[in-house]
């Protein structure tokens, strides 16, 4: 029977910690159908702007909106690809540099599933999900980030 | 008859009008919004932003019917 998904919290306070990573993964250990996992991690880079150098950025989201989008991006990459699982995590608040913001994991039978859709899901969580990086500089001053 | 609506406004564009929410008297359309926005904080224009209707994204002008989520979504930067 095909199990019924419900819309899921994405939102951390602060940075995804290589714990939480960790612990994640090895929560897999059970489902024995799994052949390959693909990970993206998202991690704060200290660029230099003429305002400054980055040395955090400050996550806010219209949470309401930006968890319904990442359902409806989950249900949408689900019915793509075979995939076993799939876990979605990003910051809010501020994430310092060398941190991890984003966390997405994918696991299929074969890996070239769980490597197109983490592809696609990050693409689609950067276009897509109402969230905005405030870039704080070492400056005082801040930046608005823009994705490319 | 003349309503309130609330309008959730979120990263340089809450920076801009100085809140994270506002109040005004329904103009109607999501462009007379945007006209009377304009009016309210002449710092808007400059800035490209779009409009949410229920936690839609909207392309074209679109009726605020009463009751509904209004939010102001500048381009968006996660990850």
């Amino acid at each position: 029977m095909e199990k019924e998904r419900k819309p899921k919290n994405i939102f951390v306070q602060g940075a995804i910690s290589p714990e939480k990573i960790a612990h994640s993964i090895a929560a897999h250990q059970s489902k024995t159908d799994i052949g390959g996992h693909s990970i993206f991690l998202g991690q704060i880079r200290a660029d230099e702007k003429p305002e400054g150098k980055v040395i955090a950025i400050d996550y806010t989201a219209y949470e309401e909106m930006a968890l319904e989008k990442a359902f409806e991006i989950r249900e949408a990459i689900f019915e793509k690809y075979p995939l076993t699982c799939m876990h979605i995590y990003h910051s809010l608040g501020e994430v310092k540099v060398g941190e991890i913001c984003l966390f997405v994991f994918t696991s299929s039978k074969h890996r070239k599933a769980a490597m197109q859709a983490c592809d696609e899901l990050v693409e689609r969580i950067k276009a897509e999900l109402p969230i905005w990086g405030k870039e704080i500089l070492d400056t005082d001053n801040h930046v608005w980030k823009v994705n490319v | 008859m003349p309503h309130t609506i609330h309008i959730k406004a979120f990263g340089m564009v809450a920076e801009t009008i100085g809140s994270d929410s506002l109040e005004m008297e329904n103009p109607g359309s999501s462009e007379a919004l945007k006209q009377q926005l304009f009016k309210q904080f002449p710092g808007l224009k400059s800035m490209k932003f779009s409009l949410a209707l229920d936690k839609k994204m909207i392309q074209s002008d679109t009726d605020i019917s009463q009751g509904k989520e209004i939010a102001l979504l500048p381009p968006f930067s996660g990850g």
